[in-house]
């Protein structure tokens, strides 16, 4: 009896201890860290010139997002500029929504797509410039370098949405809370305006940034990888837009701080860059056999011939025939891209073929007609193997040639042929296939965007 | 407090001295009433008092400490009814025996994390089915095993794939954003039942589309690696009243699988050999183009150049129309004494595919072990090991034109894609493959080995006439490697052409690692006389879980070789997550009355780092009652009123508390840092959902024992749901995950057993169940958003104040033809039913289970994808609709934009889920069999024979996106489903 009653003691105190020890771990900190994760809080609150420069180069990261994908901005404003189409088997509203329409908000991959994207890049530039304002370790003229590479990325995120969603206007005072009522919705004048500002005070902070960047540069910024260099990037964004405003005795001051140059190689340029890297992106407008990304037959049937009678170079080198016709919903073509050779071709953002086009589109309508030709039939020869051409006729003449010009110097490279017919009120020059397609003029809000304000804005939402 | 609290209540147990009294000592015999056979195994204990033991071998028992006076034995043994045998003063020999229970009425339930109460008192509809229920047909996985078996859960396959990927929902919605998975615990160990992809998006490229979720790679949640054969019994906890107990992880219910155990007794050896085959059950068809210029009209001109009048090929039958040979063999070994006790068992199973290079095989050996170390110390140990290969093929959404079922649409049955002589496929001239050629040629195999160990020790320092104290101390293990490694070779038609980069090879492994240890002490009280019986537990428990996925994807395989170091282009990514939870746990039973009145009161309180205050406890209380009425009235034998009520909590998900930036992305090999697409804000005070769940019901007993009824009302009021709230887009972010809302889901439960026939040569057992649930979204503070689909135009999932949980919405159109957004179907049927039916005539045995569904939306997007190809088989069936003549397809496409409806279709069902025939051979036969043999059984069986339902896709259970907790029904290019059918023998040793 004792003996067991000595047993039930210890066996007692064993448990108990168990049940102690499990009680004192009641106490134990349950605190687990995000392992596959940094937070905002370590970059805004603690940076360091490491996280500077790669939060620096994040932003290359965050701007390439939403270009090359089968439904990016490539792909989605050529197919409502009639430069491309998708005929991805699995998605029909390729063709029932970006063709037949109407956009729709509330389809995150479609009417409601390009949005996010610049948004959440520019995000990114206002977390970087936060983290600036607090980094020990960086040089005056080093911050001021990063500052002026994340204010002209920022100037170029914006000019994706307001290249989308046009006369709607999009949300400029962005920089609060992530969890504040969203930013009211500017205009279009404001977002155009607020790109130029954004442009002219990084084109200020590069001149103030020193010989080199604190960070590294994309293979597709190659050109532009010092302030000084990068800054003709920032005057090359900025005639774009003034064109685009139509400040066009703006515009050819901004390009005489680019990199327009008339001896070097057309293809001179900013680019997205892609890679097959792990972690980095491939370009998935590559398609070689047309699965879903295919050309407009029109690039053919409207492209001139050279003087020896083959088409304009420029369809030779883009386009190629596929061996069979493909159909989907009604439509057909055997037209494949060769503009992105792999899936490691880059994307232009700018390059120096565009800066002479916008050249010429400013020296025209500054009265310069006679530069703008020269400028048109540099083009028309040196990139298409085209004859020169002669005198315009009038505005009209000019702007059919110029927006051709363009269309297929620019091909499928950014919705060129969309923005110029838009910009020029050519959109109902676009061909439609059918008699049911619709040619669209600008993308909504994404619905989440609509319904995250209160009244919901009067135009761009459903 | 807490801690001082249990320190108190173990000293007062341990000062607790009962008064001496006189005693004697009894002993018995415990035998069946039908064949007289010893039963070994029987708990025989003494009313009122605390004493009890089990048989031994020969259905004898010794028990001491017996009071003097007049007492009552209570005998019971799993299988068989109660006996109550009155002992006078003076008498020490009991004999007793007892009468089959076929019905179950004398279980004991599972309701602590350390207790059990007799079924007849239980005050929860707690759902328990038998390992002889689970294992009458041979089945994949446990959850496949359970459908129509638990009243109240709805078990659905989320494709025919071999090797699982099931879902099995309680009681309805109990959550929008968070987990759907109720908790599995087997024996006493919370085990995994994570669900991770294979990875096969790498290809199928399905999360590049409209909806980017990664659940679309038909991915198998792994209680599927449980041996249903092992399963002594599975308990289900359908709520919050019932789990409680279990805390914050608890409210989608709680399933409690307790392996077979050795009983004392002679050596017992199992073995069962199962030989079958499995055919598809369903296919789509396709239109066939009866002259050039439809075929032209649908596809192109290119269409000339393949066209053959007449000649059509049955793409999905020369695809999955394989009749494979399965195989099983299982056997089990048993036995030990007084002091040991084992059970041992291993399966090795072969199940083809219907499919190429599909199928599932699965191996599992497990030993269970209990050795008793005096009286008072026991030690259970139980132990297995399961390895499992599945092969999956390539099914579901995918926007690369390689997923089967999305290939076949967009193929006209006119062309042919079958092998040729010299062994090469054609290319299919239409879309970038040749689904013949990709599932001859491609590999997608997940390997898995799984161990799961669990231990419990139980010290019983007091065991007195009037009181007992219990220890227990338990703990477990549960770990697994999954590897997932895909093939695609570069002979594959869409290989060198999709991305430029012949051969994708992808290799996934995942580690998991759940930790759980606890300790308890159950305190009973019987005061002499036996006025009530009161059972306090306390206990503590910690647990750990940790998940790590590293995956490659690797491109541009040299050389043709099938590894990922061959490749030119290669991806790694890597995950890894981890919880730590801490829970206390007091719970009181009370039993009194002559044990016809039970009280139970606990609470449970919990920690975890998933929250975002990890010091912060959270309780869930219960409270439940139960009250029998032995023959109200003259022909019901017993009724019982009860009511429970108790609150659980369903957690946050790993990461949800975290404002994340991106780190894994660079350009160029530049290292990034950025905000992730749709990046999280977290909430500063994320935490569990909290359910309150009240149910209460009537179990009646009549007809002599030989029907039950048992009917059950519940409301669940869901709040602090974990919600997203959808961001501006401007604002860079896509979410912020935080706690609101409330949701309500109500529901009514019905079992009906029945044996209409009992007699020595003949035998009708029948039940039947009926369940249905109702949800609605009593409070929204967001807006109205949408959770699961392609967007509006092709059928959403819609969470909107006031309306149902499960409402599907769509475009629709007024009168006026304007086109609005609004409800056009509802994911939750109106009720399930089952019935089983269970005839013995002499040897013979015939068993089935129909499991029928009524109602219930379910958008078939497959039948879209045929319509868009022009191929789908009624396509070209003229009707006439609003005075326009016009053909079917062509119609559904016209109107979808406007009416989204026509898409979205009943997903009413009956099938014959399980059947079997069998005969056991007469002693005489079996004498001459072979030595040792004692009983032999032959039988017949099959599962999912037979489907009625008007869906018009291959299955009404399909889910693309896998488990959900809303969001389910949506069929994507499912894998079909098949028929299996079994020719077994069993013989005992």
């Amino acid at each position: 009896m004792t003996k067991t009653r000595t047993d039930s003691v210890r066996a007692i105190r064993f448990f108990v201890a168990i049940a102690a020890a499990l009680f004192v771990s009641a106490c134990k900190d349950l605190l687990v860290p995000d392992y596959n994760n940094t937070s905002i809080d370590d970059l805004v609150n603690s940076p360091t010139p490491t996280k500077i420069a790669q939060a620096s180069q994040g932003l290359l990261v965050g701007t390439r997002v939403g270009i090359g994908e089968q439904n990016g901005y490539v792909s989605l404003l050529g197919i409502l500029g009639r430069e491309s189409y998708n005929f991805d088997p699995a998605d029909p509203r390729f063709i029932t929504e970006m063709l037949i329409g109407p956009l729709d908000g509330g389809s995150p991959a479609f009417g409601g797509n390009l949005f996010a994207a610049p948004y959440r890049n520019i995000r990114n530039a206002n977390l970087l410039l936060d983290a600036l304002g607090k980094v020990v370790g960086l040089s005056t003229a080093q911050k001021s370098a990063v500052e002026g590479f994340a204010k002209t990325i920022q100037a170029l995120d914006y000019l994706n949405v307001v290249n989308t969603r046009d006369d709607l206007g999009a949300p400029i005072d962005v920089n609060i809370g992530p969890l504040d009522p969203p930013a009211a919705i500017a205009t279009k004048a404001d977002v155009l305006a607020k790109i130029v500002s954004l442009l002219d005070e990084g084109f200020t902070a590069l001149n103030a940034g020193g010989a080199s960047f604190p960070f590294q540069v994309s293979p597709g910024f190659a050109l532009f990888g010092t302030p000084a260099t990068f800054a003709e990037f920032n005057r090359a964004l900025k005639a774009r837009v003034e064109a685009y405003r139509g400040n066009y005795a703006t515009v050819l001051t901004s390009l005489g701080g680019s990199f327009l140059n008339t001896s070097s190689p057309l293809s001179d340029g900013a680019y997205h860059s892609y890679s097959t890297g792990s972690g980095d992106t491939p370009n998935a407008l590559f398609d070689p056999a047309g699965r879903a990304i295919l050309g407009h037959p029109s690039i053919v049937t409207d492209a001139e011939s050279k003087p020896d009678g083959t088409l304009d170079a420029r369809v030779l080198a883009k386009v190629a025939h596929l061996p069979e016709i493909h159909t989907v919903q009604g439509i057909s073509t055997d037209l494949v891209f060769t503009i992105y050779s792999s899936n490691t071709s880059p994307i232009p953002i700018i390059k120096n073929e565009e800066l002479i086009l916008l050249r010429a589109e400013a020296r025209y309508f500054t009265g310069d007609v006679v530069g703008a030709l020269s400028d048109i039939n540099f083009i028309r020869t040196n990139s298409g193997g085209l004859a020169p051409r002669g005198p315009f006729a009038g505005n009209a003449d000019f702007i059919a040639e110029l927006v051709k010009q363009r269309r297929y110097s620019l091909l499928f490279e950014g919705g060129h042929r969309w923005i110029d017919a838009r910009r020029f009120g050519l959109l109902n020059t676009l061909p439609k296939a059918l008699p049911a397609h619709n040619i669209m003029s600008r993308f909504p809000f994404p619905e989440a965007e609509c319904l995250a304000r209160v009244p919901a804005p009067t135009q761009g939402c459903t | 407090m807490r801690l001082s609290c249990a320190v108190a209540t173990l000293a007062l147990l341990l000062a607790f001295e009962p008064a001496a009294a006189q005693t004697r000592t009894i002993t018995g015999i415990v035998t069946d009433a039908e064949t007289g056979q010893p039963l070994e195994g029987a708990r025989v204990s003494v009313r009122g008092t605390s004493l009890a033991v089990t048989t031994g071998a020969g259905g004898t028992f010794t028990l001491g400490n017996v009071p003097e006076g007049n007492v009552v034995v209570s005998i019971r043994r799993i299988g068989h009814n109660f006996a109550d045998v009155p002992l006078p003063r003076g008498q020490n020999m009991v004999t007793a025996a007892l009468t089959r229970d076929p019905l179950r009425l004398s279980d004991v339930v599972v309701t602590g994390q350390a207790t059990a109460v007799d079924r007849r008192n239980l005050a929860n509809a707690v759902a328990t089915v038998n390992g002889e229920e689970v294992s009458r047909v041979s089945s994949q996985t446990v959850e496949q095993a359970l459908q129509g078996k638990v009243v109240g859960a709805s078990i659905q396959s989320n494709s025919g794939a071999p090797g699982g990927g099931m879902q099995m929902q309680l009681r309805g919605v109990t959550s929008i954003n968070g987990s759907s998975e109720p908790l599995y615990v087997v024996d006493g160990v919370v085990v995994s039942n994570v669900a991770i992809p294979s990875n096969q998006n790498a290809v199928t490229r399905s999360t590049q589309g409209s909806n980017p979720s990664l659940t679309q790679d038909n991915q198998v949640n792994r209680i599927a690696d449980i041996n249903p054969n092992d399963i002594e019994n599975v308990e289900v906890l359908k709520g919050a009243s019932a789990s409680a107990i279990y805390g914050s992880r608890a409210s989608n219910g709680v399933v409690i699988i307790t392996t077979r155990r050795g009983r004392a007794g002679e050596r017992r050896i199992n073995a069962t050999q199962r030989l079958g085959w499995s055919k598809i059950s369903n296919t789509l068809g396709s239109r066939t183009f009866n002259t050039l210029a439809d075929a032209i009209a649908a596809w192109g001109p290119n269409a000339a150049n393949f066209y053959q009048q007449g000649v059509t090929y049955d793409h999905e039958r020369e695809l999955a129309g394989k009749t494979p040979l399965s195989s099983q063999s299982v056997v089990d070994i048993s036995g030990g004494d007084s002091d040991t006790r084992y059970f041992a068992s291993g399966l090795w199973q072969n199940d083809g595919g219907i499919i190429d290079n599909t199928g599932y095989d699965k191996g599992s050996v497990r030993a269970n072990l209990d050795q008793d170390f005096g009286k008072k110390l026991n030690l259970s140990l139980q132990t297995s090991a399961t390895k499992s290969l599945a092969q999956r093929g390539l099914t579901n959404n995918d926007n690369a034109s390689v997923s089967f079922w999305m290939v076949f649409p967009f193929t006209p049955s006119f062309v042919n894609l079958q092998r040729k002589p010299d062994g090469t496929y054609p290319s299919n001239p239409f879309v970038i493959s040749n689904p013949l050629q990709t599932a001859a040629l491609m590999k997608n195999d997940e390997k898995v080995l799984r161990s799961i160990l669990a231990g419990r020790l139980t010290y019983t320092p007091l065991e007195k006439q009037s009181y007992s104290l219990r220890l227990l101390l338990y703990g477990g293990a549960d770990q697994f490697s999954q590897e997932n490694s895909l093939l695609f070779p570069a002979e594959l038609q869409f290989e060198p052409i999709d991305d430029g980069e012949p051969g994708t090879a992808l290799l996934s492994n995942s580690n998991n690692v759940n930790l759980n240890i606890g300790t308890s002490g159950v305190f009973t009280i019987t005061p002499l006389g036996g006025a009530f019986k009161a059972t306090t537990s306390v206990g503590v428990n910690g647990a750990t879980r940790d998940l790590r996925i590293s995956r490659i994807v690797s491109r541009n395989l040299v050389g043709g070789l099938g590894i990922v170091g061959a490749g030119t282009d290669v991806r790694v990514l890597e995950q890894r997550q981890r919880v730590e939870n801490y829970g206390v746990f007091a719970q009181e039973e009370f039993l009194a009355v002559s044990e016809r009145l039970l009280l139970t009161a606990g609470i449970n309180a919990d920690r975890s780092s998933v929250n975002s205050d990890t010091k912060k406890y959270f309780y869930y209380p219960k409270l439940s009652g139960s009250f029998r009425f032995p023959q109200p009235f003259r022909w019901v034998e017993e009724a019982k009123l009860r009511a429970a009520y108790g609150q659980s909590g369903n957690e946050p998900l790993y990461g949800q508390k975290f404002t994340p930036l991106s780190a894994i992305e660079n350009i160029a090999g530049l290292s990034a840092i950025v905000v992730p697409v749709q990046g999280t804000v977290g909430s500063k005070d994320l935490h569990p959902e909290r359910q309150r769940e009240f149910e209460a019901g009537t179990d009646v007993t009549f007809a002599g024992g030989r029907a039950t009824l048992e009917l059950t009302g519940f409301r669940k009021d869901i709040s602090d749901l974990l919600l997203q709230r959808t961001l501006p887009p401007s604002s860079g972010f896509g979410f912020e995950n935080f706690n609101g809302g409330k949701l309500r889901t109500t529901g009514a439960e019905v079992a009906v057993n029945l044996i209409p026939i009992q007699s020595s040569a003949t035998e009708w057992i029948f039940r039947t169940q009926f369940a249905s649930t109702r949800s609605k979204i009593v409070e929204l503070p967001v807006p109205t958003f949408r959770g699961l689909g392609f967007g509006t135009a092709l059928g959403s999932f819609q969470f909107e104040q006031g309306a149902s949980a499960t409402q599907i919405v769509g475009n629709d159109s007024l009168a006026d033809g304007t086109v609005v957004v609004r409800k056009i179907g509802d994911a939750n049927p109106d009720f399930k039913m089952s019935f089983v039916n269970n005839l013995r005539y002499k040897r013979l045995r015939l068993y089935g289970l129909l499991d029928w569904q009524n109602g219930g939306s379910l958008i078939n997007l497959t039948k879209f994808l045929y319509d868009l190809g022009q191929n789908t088989a009624d396509y070209a069936d003229p009707i006439t609709y609003g005075g326009l003549q016009t053909t079917k397809g062509a119609n559904r496409l016209r109107l979808f934009p406007k009416q989204t409806a026509v898409y979205v279709e009943d997903a009413s069902f009956l099938k014959l889920r399980e059947l079997t025939l069998s005969f056991e051979l007469p002693e005489t036969m079996v004498a001459r069999m072979g030595r040792g043999i004692r009983t032999a059984e032959l039988s017949f069986s099959g599962r999912n024979l037979w489907t009625h339902t008007n869906y018009t896709g291959m299955d009404p259970e399909v889910s693309n996106f896998g488990n959900q907790p809303i969001g389910r029904n949506i069929d994507v290019a499912p894998f079909p489903p098949s028929r299996s059918y079994w020719f077994s023998l069993s013989l005992g040793f």
